[in-house]
Parts: structure tokens; sequence; C-alpha cells
């Protein structure tokens, strides 16, 4: 046994040294070559080289990165930013915008003082030194007429002096390099011949007090950006054009500045006329003025087809020249396709995977555009649905950076599309899509945050059972989201359809929050609710304390608020409330308040009223209601007058008193 | 698919009762099959063998779930006839399905029968204005299919001791020596109707005894299995339903022939399990549709001569800031605003930290400062020594920069200069 076992192992060592020898003649070759790291390995070993991995350098936010993905929101607390001053903490929408408004006026302000007497700001503590607070210079300073002076007033984007600058430069005879007249050209044609409003001077707004609603038709947030496009146009023979014209050798960039200006301007017919132009001084243009060509395409053309004929016809150029299309080009030529009816629809992906097979990535922009192609808003949705499945199949778990400013429209869009095919698994997945690496920063801004909180929790409300409901409601309210007293009524009904009536009260104190305690119609929804259906004990006894609550409200006139007024069914429904807690001294209260404010009860009520006042068997109050029933001159005064006399023990005062009324109703007949 | 054919085996039991015609089982057999092209419309497309495949599995199927029909108590004349043609249709197809294959290379030599047999095809069914219609709907693909289907199956009747046709043929016999073993444990009625239906094949005898023996087999088939066939009977349908959604539903189809196809309550619960199964096997979405091929992919963009950003790109970049939500979510955030902003100190991320006007010298210039000392120090004596002590202790310090460290060398080099005398006089 043992000798067998000392051959095989022997023919083993054998074995493997001619292994071993066969291997080392193999490597020797190498071993020449790369002979540190051979002779460091044992000779079995392959001869692979050591791959050295590369530096692994750190941005400099790396720490505070890694230390910020630790930091998840907290539901319970308000937005970081509202965070300063507990005290100003805003809990009603136009608290928020309010505050921050002023957070961003005040900024601003210091930035104006800042700016305008940049003498008393010249003191530097910062150690190092830190550019970014200090006074930027508003001012030229190189005064003699220089090409360097020119470069100074284009970098301070000085319009009109920089024109005046050029002239004076001309006619004094001293040339102009190309780069800098191109960047003259830039600065003109961005601006539209005109000096760009400051920055940092006080405009003279028109505050919208009002609150934030949702309809998505309010676009006061773009508002003022489409004014100052209409109130710019493109001038005939303006300073760009001529400019232009004293240009000997117009290059590409020349162009191209030319042409987005034109574009940027409104002037479409123009641009292609100047891109004529370029074509026919064997130039060839650049990606940005495909883009503005494409842009503009829709509006020269009249007919869907001859628009995509147009577009195809400049993407072929641009092939041509050689010019690599950039996600731009594609979010451009799917935005033109918008405009392009039903061609839109069989052209849109194509257009896609054209640009897939050039490795341009879409971006939301462009799966914002695709969808706006596929639902118009107001259209009737039929059998488009999957459209959105196949969008959200290509983006789910992805991270998107911000590259169009048209991707923040991503995630409003979307959930329009959820909300009108009430499809909850799809907006489900769009809020997934959120919280997916950086992509709530494409949410936009505060105006489009509320829009699309809006639209999900409005969808919530419709589709989902009022647990979910309000799992998402504590989660969403009021730490990122407002809602509205339209979308607070969403909730009122979803707690309706689920019969969930008895949470009304918690409700009511959010909506007094926030700040819809004054809206008539959300309060009187509120109490209908309330007043509609008999619970048990506890729940009617909080409600009673609710609607005593929500009385306060209407009593109260604050200043300057809106003042809630009563009408016939607020009060009756909030007297049959407080009815059914069997709070008669409040609802006697509430009765007088009909006289008060000249509303009529109801039958119903004056009934429910008198049984409530017969089981406690007050008969002086009995008596009253019947002599304050007589003073509305209701019809149904005699019944009640029969129902007391029958049901209660009444004294022979009160007998006269009861028979002196019937004498009167009937006369009154 | 299922109502289909149930529609089919009416209206071919209609035609069975109508034309005693000799032919007729070939034409059922056509319309059998140009309804199972309409089915697996694209599939004509691919070479007969592969579709007569399909097209058997089709029927296949088809004849299971008639056998649940079939035995239900209320057994009855129709359903039993039902069950006859569906046999006989299965036995004739089975014959196509093995001719075919050999007849498939004949294919364009056939075309000659077709004037005679089309007439045939239209007498037989002149009674029969919904599968008129039916046939009138189909794709081009079909109508030459039917020009062949016909051509072979007369031949096979008539020579039936043709090659491809001897392996069935000997079935045949076989189960004739069987048939008449077993034919009294069938029921008479059935028994009645296969014969009649037998009678209108041109091998009567033969035939009846094949179908007998078909039903035999079913009636044969224990309940339990049965059952489980029951089950498996969803499982059947929805395969047959994917592939008529994959390959059809296409916008090449007449409208008319989808109404037909799905008429009745059927039709929602089709659309629900297609929609589902569709989901998983259709893997294709609209996003790897075609190109529009202008491009071509990995063309080199011509360098253009940029001056850094223009007034344009630095808009761009404003537009894309200011549409999206730049606020802070929480302090860490906000301080890494401020790191951008140059307006907070970085966080340390390595060990040169801090070191941003060090970080181009070398670390020998920290450590070797001998070569400051050698012009205007003595080269020997306590001076020396002592400055040496210096420069090792500068040599160590990591505090102060390398400037700082000359400036310090410097000094002393004053300091001494100016106690040269007093250095002197002490004889140094």
């Amino acid at each position: 046994m043992a000798s067998s076992c000392s051959q095989a192992l022997r023919h083993h060592v054998c074995k493997s040294n001619r292994i071993l020898r066969v291997y080392l003649q193999k490597s020797w070759p190498n071993r020449s070559f790369v002979l540190s790291s051979a002779a460091d390995q044992p000779a079995v070993s392959s001869p692979e080289e050591i791959v050295i991995p590369r530096k692994k350098t750190w941005s400099k936010e790396a720490v505070l990165q890694a230390l910020a993905s630790t930091v998840n929101r907290d539901p319970t607390a308000s937005d970081y930013r509202l965070q300063d001053d507990p005290y100003l903490t805003p809990k009603t929408s136009s608290e928020f915008k309010l505050f921050s408004l002023s957070q961003e006026s005040g900024k601003n302000a210091a930035k104006y003082f800042i700016n305008t007497y940049p003498k008393y700001f010249q003191k530097d503590y910062a150690q190092p030194h830190i550019p970014c607070l200090m006074p930027e210079t508003l001012e030229a300073q190189i005064e003699e007429v220089s090409e360097a002076a020119l470069i100074e007033r284009i970098q301070m984007r000085k319009v009109k002096a920089a024109v005046d600058l050029y002239d004076q430069l001309l006619q004094a005879g001293t040339s102009v390099s190309l780069d800098v007249t191109n960047q003259l050209l830039d600065l003109i044609c961005f601006y539209g011949d005109s000096d760009p409003a400051q920055e940092n001077v006080p405009e003279q707004r028109n505050e919208e007090t009002e609150d934030i609603q949702d309809e998505p038709q309010a676009k006061k947030g773009r508002a003022p950006k489409a004014n100052d496009l209409l109130k710019a146009t493109w001038k005939e023979n303006n300073n760009a054009e001529r400019i232009f014209a004293l240009l000997s050798e117009p290059n590409p960039h020349s162009y191209s500045a030319l042409i987005r200006g034109m574009v940027k301007y409104g002037a479409y017919s123009k641009a292609f006329s100047i891109y004529t132009d370029l074509l026919n001084n064997r130039l060839k243009a650049d990606v940005h003025t495909f883009n503005a060509l494409i842009t503009a395409a829709p509006e020269v053309k009249e007919k869907y087809n001859e628009k995509w004929e147009l577009i195809v016809d400049l993407l072929k150029q641009m092939a041509e020249q050689k010019v690599k299309p950039n996600l731009l080009t594609l979010n451009t030529v799917l935005k033109a396709l918008r405009r392009c009816g039903t061609l839109g629809k069989s052209q849109a992906f194509p257009v896609i995977s054209e640009m897939k097979a050039l490795s341009i990535e879409p971006s939301l922009a462009s799966y914002n555009h695709l969808l706006a192609i596929f639902y118009k808003p107001g259209a009737p949705i039929q059998g488009q649905t999957d459209i959105l499945q196949e969008v959200m199949n290509e983006v789910s778990g992805k991270s998107f950076t911000p590259q169009d400013p048209d991707d923040a429209q991503f995630f409003i869009t979307a959930l329009r599309i959820c909300l009108d095919t009430k499809d909850m698994e799809q907006a489900y997945r769009v809020h997934e899509l959120l919280g997916v690496g950086e992509n709530w920063r494409l949410l936009g801004n505060d105006f489009q945050q509320n829009i699309y909180h809006a639209r999900f929790f409005s969808l919530l409300c419709m589709m989902e059972n009022i647990d979910v409901v309000l799992k998402w409601y504590r989660d969403l309210v009021p730490s990122v989201y407002y809602p509205s007293s339209n979308v607070m009524r969403d909730l009122l009904q979803a707690l309706d359809t689920d019969n969930r009536l008895d949470l009304i009260p918690q409700i009511w104190k959010d909506i007094k929050q926030l700040g819809h305690g004054n809206r008539q119609k959300l309060v009187e929804e509120l109490l209908t609710l309330m007043a509609r259906e008999k619970h048990n004990q506890e729940v009617q006894e909080s409600l009673a304390e609710c609607a005593l609550d929500i009385k306060k409200m209407y009593d109260a006139g604050d200043r300057g608020k809106v003042m809630l007024s009563w009408t016939a069914t607020s009060l009756s429904d909030l007297t049959s409330v407080l009815l059914a807690a069997q709070r008669r001294q409040d609802a006697w209260e509430m009765l007088k308040l009909f006289k008060a404010h000249n509303r009529v009860p109801s039958e119903e009520l004056l009934n429910k009223f008198l049984t409530c006042i017969k089981d406690s068997g007050d008969v002086d109050q009995a008596v009253e209601l019947v002599q304050i029933t007589a003073g509305f001159c209701l019809p149904e005064t005699p019944k009640l007058i029969q129902r007391v006399q029958q049901e209660f023990e009444l004294s022979e005062q009160q007998k006269n008193i009861l028979s002196d009324l019937e004498l009167q109703t009937f006369n009154s007949d | 698919m299922y109502r289909r054919l149930l529609i089919n085996i009416y209206q071919v039991r209609n035609g069975l009762i109508h034309t005693q015609n000799t032919r007729l089982p070939s034409t059922k057999c056509k319309e059998r099959e140009s309804l199972a092209s309409a089915i697996w419309a694209p599939c004509t497309a691919r070479p007969l063998g592969t579709s007569s495949i399909f097209f058997n599995e089709n029927k296949e199927s088809s004849t299971s779930q008639l056998e649940d029909k079939g035995k239900k108590p209320e057994e009855n004349e129709a359903n039993a006839e039902i069950n006859t043609a569906e046999q006989k249709k299965t036995e004739v197809n089975e014959g196509t399905k093995k001719s075919n294959a050999a007849l498939t290379s004949q294919l364009e030599t056939e075309p000659v029968v077709k004037p005679e047999d089309s007439n045939q095809v239209e007498k037989s069914k002149s009674g029969k204005e919904n599968l008129l219609e039916l046939l009138g709907a189909m794709k081009v693909e079909v109508t030459t299919v039917r020009k062949i289907r016909p051509s072979k199956t007369p031949r096979m009747s008539e020579r039936p001791d043709q090659e491809p046709m001897e392996s069935a043929h000997s079935m045949f016999q076989h189960a004739a020596a069987e048939g008449s073993q077993q034919h009294g444990t069938l029921n008479p009625a059935l028994a009645a109707a296969v014969s009649a239906a037998a009678s209108t094949l041109p091998n009567k005898h033969q035939a009846e005894s094949e179908l007998l023996k078909q039903l035999r087999k079913h009636e044969a088939v224990p309940d339990t299995k049965r059952r489980a066939d029951g089950q498996n009977l969803g499982h059947i349908i929805a395969d047959m339903k994917v592939g008529r959604r994959a390959n059809g539903r296409s916008n090449a189809r007449p409208t008319s022939q989808i109404r037909f196809d799905d008429d009745g309550k059927g039709y929602t619960q089709d659309r629900g399990i297609i929609g589902e199964l569709d989901g998983v096997r259709r893997r294709k979405s609209p996003f790897t549709s075609k190109r529009l091929n202008i491009f071509t992919a990995g063309v080199e963009q011509d360098a253009l001569s940029h001056l850094g950003p223009t007034l344009w790109d630095i808009d761009l970049a404003n537009q894309i800031v200011q549409t999206t939500n730049q606020m802070p979510r929480n302090g860490f955030e906000e301080m890494i605003q401020w790191t951008k902003e140059g307006k907070l100190w970085q966080y340390p991320i390595n060990n040169e930290a801090g070191l941003e006007e060090e970080a181009s010298v070398p670390f020998h210039e920290h450590v070797f400062l001998e070569k400051h000392l050698d012009e205007s120090f003595p080269r020997q004596g306590p001076v020396r020594h002592f400055m040496e002590l210096v420069i090792t202790g500068l040599a160590k310090n990591h505090h102060l920069t390398v400037q700082q460290k000359k400036e310090h060398i410097d000094w002393f080099r004053d300091y001494f200069q100016q106690k040269d005398d007093v250095l002197k006089e002490a004889e140094a």
C-alpha cells in the first residue's frame, strides 16, 4: 500500500516537474520583458502582468455626498429650508409662498446692495479669499477704445455699449478679430439687440397672493417668460444683421449666432434664408444651427407632412455635412413632432431609435415629448395606455441628470396621463422613479411640485381605499405638499366612499391648519357629510365637538379674512349634528342663529329637534320651539303644534299659548 | 379559436347533410385548412410542412375539446354528428398532412387542376354564406393554399396505394379489423351516424371502421384523464390564442374578418388572456422599432474650434438650473452647495487636504535643505553645526511651506552676518 502510494507520489512529482519545465520554457520569453514580476511570482503562477489599480480621485463633495445620502426625508418635519425659525415655519400654501418669496427677495436685496455700493464691501474677511462673496463689478473698467474694452463689455453683457464701441473701433479703422465679432454677434442675437433686464434691479411684480390652485391651466409660473418673448421680436436690419453684413468672411459661428437669434426672436423664415446663404458660401452649419432650424421648421410650414419633410430634410443635411446630432437635436425633433398631428405618432419611435443608434440616450424631456405626442390633453384616450407603460418600462430604475430645460415637465405629464387614464399602477411607478438617484431634482420648482403632488393625491383619493390614501396623506401633507381645498374635497369624498366619516374631526383640524377653514364650499360639504348619517355615541360626540369648532370659524371674523356666511343647509346640518350628539343647549343656540341670519329651518330639522326635546322632557322648550316655528310662518307649524299637544304634558298656560299660535297660523293661512 | 372551430364544425355538418358529394371530404378539408391558414396567416410564408404541423396541433387540441362536449349526458344526434365530422376531418387531415410533405415539392406543377377544383369548391359552399364571407376575407396566401390542397386530396382517394399514403392505409386496415370486434359496445345512434357519414367517403368501409375506432378510443378514456384534459384545456386555449395574437391581429387583416372571428361573448375574455400573455411573451417594445436611417453611427464630428462656452451654452445651463429643483433637502446638501460655490472649506478627502499651494512642490524640496546652507554659512564650526540642526528640524516640520522654510534659513543667515564681528571675536 505504502509503496504504491509513494510510487504514485513519485510519478506525480515527476509529472508535475515535467509540466513545470515545459511551463518555464514557455514563459521564458515573457520573463525577459517582465523581469520583476516574474521574479516575484513563483514560477507556477501565470505570467500575467500586474494591473495596478488606477488612483481613485474623489470629488471634493464626496464626503458630504456620502453623509447626505444617509439622511432620509422625515415626513413629520417641514422642508429643510423652512426650518430656520419654528415660529415662521409655514403651515399653509400661501404662507409657504410668502416664506419662499421673502427668502429669495432677501437674498436678492442683499446682492443688489453689494453690487450697487461695492465700495462699502471691499473688506475681505475670508481667508482664503472667497470670490463669490465679493461685489461684482458692474461698471466697465477700460475706458479707451480698444478690442479689450469691447471684450469686457461683451462679458458684462452690455449690448448697447458693446455695439457702440464696435462702431467706434471700425470708424477708427482698427479691425476687430473674427472671434470677438462673433462673440459680439452672439451677445446681440441672444438678447435680441436690446440690453438685458438687470437681474438685481428690484422688479415691480404684481404679487399673486391667492393660493396656487392645481388647475393645470394656471401657468402663472410661465407667464412672465412668455410675455418677454412676445415683447421682443427680431427687428428688420437690427445691429446683428448690420454687423453681420459688415463681415467680409463670416464663419459658421457667425451664421450660427445669427440663425439662433432669429429663431429665438421669431424670424423663422429669415433664419432659413440665412441658412441658404450659408450653404451658398459652401460652409457647414454646426449642430446648434440645425437645432435652431428644426425648432423653426414647424413654424414655416402649414401642413403636417410638409413640416415633417422639412425636418427630415434638415436631418439629412446634417448627415451630409457630417454633423453629429446631440440630445437637444433629438428633443427638438420630438418637440416639433408634437405639432405634426398624427405623423408624430408614427415617427416618434423611429426618431428615438435613430438617436439610440447614435448612442444618444434620451433624457426625460424626450420621454415627455413622446407622451405629449401620444396623449394630447383633452383628447379621448383610447388604446394608448400601453405607451405610458412602455415609457415607464424604459425609464424605471434609471437615474437622470438634467440635460434639457424640458426635463422637468416629465413627471407632471406622466401623472397627468395617469390621472386621465386612472392608472394607479403607473402612477406608483412614476412616483417610484422620482425617488431614484437625483431624479427628485427633475420634479421642477415649487409650482410644478405642487401640481405633481395634487395630481398624485387626487388619483389616490379616486382609486385607492382610504387606508392607503391616509398613509400617503400622512406622508405627504404637510411636509412636502399643501393640498388645496379641491384636493381636500377629494379626500372627503374618499372618506365618504369608504365609510370612514369618523375621521372627519381629524381632517377638519388639518383643513383648519392648511388655511381652508374659510372655504365655504369645503366647509358645507364637510357639514353635510357629518350630518348625513347617524353614528355611534363616541363618534357622534367627536363630530359635535368638531361642529362647534366649525361654528367658531363662522363666528370669528378675523380681520381681512373672508368670512363664511351661514346658509340654511349649513345651519341645519350643524344643528342636526349637535342634536344627534344630544347637545340640546348648543343646538338651541344654533336655532336662534336661523332667525339672526334670516334663514328658515326645514321641517325635518324641527321635527328632529322636537324629538330630542321630548327625550329630555323639557316642555317649556318645546313650546318655545313651536313659537319660533310660528315666527318663521312655516306651513308645518300646525303639525308641530299638534305633536306638542299630543306628546307633552302641558300646563294651562302653555296650552293657551299653543291654541293662540294655532289660531294665528290658521288666520295667516 | 375554440368558438371558431365549433362554428366551422357546424358548417361542415350542414355541408355533410346538404351535399352528398363524393368529393366532400376534400372540400371540408379545404375549408378547415383555409380557416387554419387564416389563423396562421403569417405562417403561410413559411414552408408548408411547418404550417401543417401547426395546423395539426390545432386540430388535436380541438378534438380533445370536442370530446368533452360530446361526452355530456345529454349526448344527442347532433353532437354525435359533430364528433363524427370531426373524426373524419381528423383522418383526412392526417392524410393530407402526410401527403403534404411529399407534395410540397410538386406545388408549382399543380395549378393546372385549379379551375375545376375551385368550381367544385364554389358549388359545395353555395348554401353557406357565412363561410363564403369568411373565405372572401382571407388573405392572398390562403388562396394559393386552396389551389394546392384540393388537387392532392382527390388524388389520394383515387390512388390510395400511393407511397406517402402507405402508412395511413395500413392503419385503416388495422382499424377495420378492430372496429368489427368492438362494434357492439358503442351507442347504436352513434354507430348509425358514423355509417351514414362514412357512406359519403369513397372508401366507405374503411372510413367507417376508422371512425368507430376513434370514437371508441375516446369512450375509453378514463374520466380522471378527461378531467385533467379539461384542466389542460385552459393552457391549450391560451397557447392557441397567443399564437394567433403573435401572428395576426395585424393591420393587414380586414376588419370584417376580425368581427367574424371574435363575435359572441368570448371576445372580451379572449382579449384579457391575450393581453396578459402578450405582456409576458412579447418583449418587443416600440423603443426597439426601426430607425430613420439618416445618420450613420460612428461619424466623427469635425472638431470645431471652440473658445470655451458661448453665451448660448451658459444660457442653456442656466435654464436647466432654473427649471430643476436646486433646493437642498438637508444640511449636508446645503453644505455641498456651499462647497461648490466656494463658500465652505472642503471636507478632507485625502491626506493632502488644504495643501493646494504646496501640491506642486515635490517632497525633496521639503526634506533636503542643505543646498540652502552652502552660500554664506561657514563650512564648519559651531554655526555650521547649529544650522545643520536647524535644517534637520525644518526637514521634519510639516507645518511650514518650502517658502517659509527658506525664509527661516534666510533669517539665520542675516542674523549670523550681523553678528559676524562677535563671532570673529569669539574666534568661531
